[in-house]
């Protein structure tokens, strides 16, 4: 059941390169992978677990990534993050494939591992070394198998303009589920199209967004992040831990990121793709949250609370 | 009483004086261990006291070549004139002791053009040295390194002397201090808080602002108050947005910070070179202006009410609008305002160095500024 879940979690390989290149592939210590249907069966005799690709079993998502607006000068301004995890909150359980260019096939792995999803990633085939370090560095994580913590439920109603809502509450890092009906256990319901959820103030998704922080406070926030603005995150836990995903988005290192998580948890461990030795700083739990900082990440970081 | 608890009660006097000034002051709220000290350096033990020094000799307008004897003797007469000493190596031992950890707070957001001059850091640095602080406890400080490493301040002071910038990428947060912020949300902004620089509150025992005469794009002018404030907080860009700046009030805010208000001891605003138009920055040349002149004291805002002339009167001379015009039909961002002195790109707020009086940070009043004019 265990390895089953393992595999289930980690994010698989598309690999539409000739059988030439099995050596390269293995050398990279990835032996299960999807590949071109009708091809699996040459893979199969090189010693993989291949299996065909069937578009129609997988929803294609946009690759990640951030766009600078290089021409905007303001000081205020932040950069366009494109996210998924929108889309996996909002889709649930489906199996999800990603074509990625050079450079974002760690980024796609990560996001797909931090909302748990089935994931097959298509990344540009010079990238076959860092998209199987990333793998690595999910074996080593290991699974926790807990829920995703949310304080807002929004209620779907199909539309685009709620996705874009949940996509802007995603690059706000306020923390939503998708409900089908308003639902006490959240801090904050949002029905678009209710008396204090006007269709016509959702038309400007991002000051609907503004108004649901508002409402909800930064205090009730679940978690709140300081020092970066490309860099998002997803929360799992339950009553005594909590597994915090932080997925930055840039290309580019973080130099210090600030965390603070609500509620009070006395050890915190850090675990950073492709940074050895990694540590939380300046830690501290106290009046009502945990904060800590960490000094350096790169595409992904996993941080799990205790109490 | 908490410490966090206190520190916002202390603040919310002055603010509400503030108040009457301008209604619509934003919510910060003020972390920090540090309690708020008896003596705090601004504004010292000499409020409303300015000493300014003029040598014509000190820069060449032509070559920027600056004089350093003339400099230093611009430093020597200016510190006498401030403390009252006939020598001003008792000047300097009346705020520096051989044991303290001094940060040299410069300016080069408008470097190469204009910086806090090398030179006069290195007199600086030199003085600080006659009355015992060691080179290894000097720390010239800044924001972004990329700024501070077109000056070379290394070739102009002892070696040993430290040159720290707090961000070696631009919004880098290792180098500021977690537990000491200012928090406010200005425009929505997700990041919300300013941390202050970690040395500052981990390091220096006693600060030195060397702030240049300069005007400001968003508060007007940019003298003591806003080296000190915008160049120890990381995040404050995010204090502009459109037409807006929250300049007015944020400025003061931060230079209230401890124990940035307590260590920063004196200031020397270093007037050698001037920037009329388009500061902070200095890319045109066109608009930089020599006033060769320096002031001491340990009042930054009875400095910065001087500079506010220095400025505007520059600007009256070159037929420019006032630092004072908040009109709106002159903000015109986008239009050209780098190489146009004759419209804004945001309201102004030279009103900031008011505020931060009402902060309890100086004199501004201008018939309580005691001037002592010195010409070399």
């Amino acid at each position: 059941m265990l390895a089953f879940f393992l595999a289930a979690l980690l994010p698989w390989l598309y690999w539409d390169q000739g059988p030439d290149t099995a050596k390269a592939v293995k050398q990279a210590q990835i032996e299960q992978l999807y590949v071109p249907a009708g091809h699996e069966a040459v893979w199969k005799a090189e010693g993989f677990d291949a299996r065909p690709l069937r578009a129609a079993q997988f929803v294609t998502v946009p690759a990640p990534g951030v766009q600078y607006r290089m021409d905007v000068a303001s000081a205020t301004s932040i950069p366009w993050v494109d996210a998924n995890g929108w889309r996996f909150e909002r889709g649930g359980r489906r199996r999800y494939y990603y074509v990625v260019d050079r450079g974002k096939a760690t980024l796609a792995a990560a996001e797909a591992y931090a909302y748990g999803v089935e994931a097959v990633i298509r990344p540009d085939p010079q990238d076959l070394a860092p998209f199987a370090r990333i793998l690595a560095f999910l074996r080593g994580i290991g699974p926790v198998e807990l829920p995703g913590l949310a304080n807002v439920g929004i209620v779907d109603d199909g539309s685009a303009q709620t996705g874009e809502v949940m996509n802007l509450l995603a690059r706000r890092n306020l923390m939503f589920h998708v409900v089908t009906a308003p639902d006490p256990r959240y801090d904050l319901n949002v029905q678009i199209g209710n008396d204090e959820y006007p269709k016509a103030e959702a038309a400007n998704p991002a000051a609907f967004a503004a108004k649901i922080r508002q409402k909800l406070t930064d205090e009730k926030r679940l978690i709140r992040l300081f020092g970066s603005d490309v860099v998002l995150a997803r929360l799992t836990g339950d009553d005594t831990q909590v597994r915090v995903h932080l997925i930055n988005y840039s290309g580019r290192k973080v130099e210090g990121l600030r965390v603070r998580v609500r509620g009070e948890y006395g050890h915190g461990s850090l675990s950073v793709f492709e940074l050895d030795k990694a540590t939380l700083t300046d830690y501290s739990a106290a009046d009502g949250g945990t904060e800590f900082t960490i000094p350096e990440m790169s595409v992904y970081a996993i941080v799990d609370l205790k109490k | 009483m908490e410490r966090r608890a206190f520190l916002q009660a202390a603040a919310s006097v002055p603010v509400a004086l503030a108040a009457e000034l301008h209604q619509d002051l934003p919510h910060y709220r003020i972390v920090s261990r540090f309690p708020l000290s008896e003596h705090p350096g601004m504004p010292g033990p000499y409020p409303g006291k300015v000493a300014r020094v003029h040598a014509e000799k000190s820069i060449d307008a032509q070559s920027e070549k600056v004089d350093v004897p003339t400099v230093r003797d611009m430093i020597s007469q200016g510190m006498r004139a401030l403390t009252g000493d006939a020598d001003s190596r008792d000047s300097w031992a009346r705020i520096f002791t051989a044991s303290d950890v001094v940060g040299i707070k410069v300016n080069c957001s408008g470097a190469p053009g204009i910086m806090s001059t090398p030179e006069v850091v290195g007199e600086i640095a030199r003085n600080l040295g006659l009355v015992g602080v060691k080179p290894e406890q000097i720390w010239i400080y800044e924001r972004f390194r990329d700024q501070v490493d077109s000056v070379h301040y290394d070739r102009y002071v002892p070696a040993g002397v430290h040159i720290w910038t707090a961000e070696h990428s631009r919004g880098a947060i290792r180098g500021y201090d977690p537990n000491t912020y200012a928090e406010v949300n200005f425009f929505g902004e997700d990041d919300t808080r300013s941390n202050l620089a970690r040395p500052v509150s981990e390091q220096f025992t006693k600060i030195i602002n060397v702030p240049n005469m300069k005007d400001h794009g968003a508060a007007g002018v940019t003298g003591c108050l806003k080296n000190i404030a915008y160049g120890s907080f990381s995040n404050v860009a995010r204090s502009h947005s459109g037409s807006k700046t929250n300049t007015y009030s944020f400025i003061g805010t931060l230079a209230s910070v401890e124990p940035l208000r307590s260590r920063t001891v004196l200031q020397i605003m270093d007037g050698l070179r001037g920037v009329w138009h388009g500061g902070p920055f200095s890319p045109n040349r066109k608009f930089r202006f020599y006033p060769k002149q320096m002031m001491f004291g340990t009042d930054p805002v009875a400095i910065d009410r001087l500079l506010l002339d220095v400025i505007d009167d520059k600007r009256k001379a070159e037929h420019a609008i006032s630092v004072w015009d908040r009109s709106t039909s002159n903000v015109k961002p986008g239009h050209g305002y780098d190489n146009n002195p004759s419209i804004n790109r945001f309201i102004r707020e030279p009103g900031h160095i008011e505020y931060a009086s009402t902060l309890g940070l100086g004199v501004y009043d201008l018939k309580k500024i005691q001037a002592t004019k010195i010409e070399i």
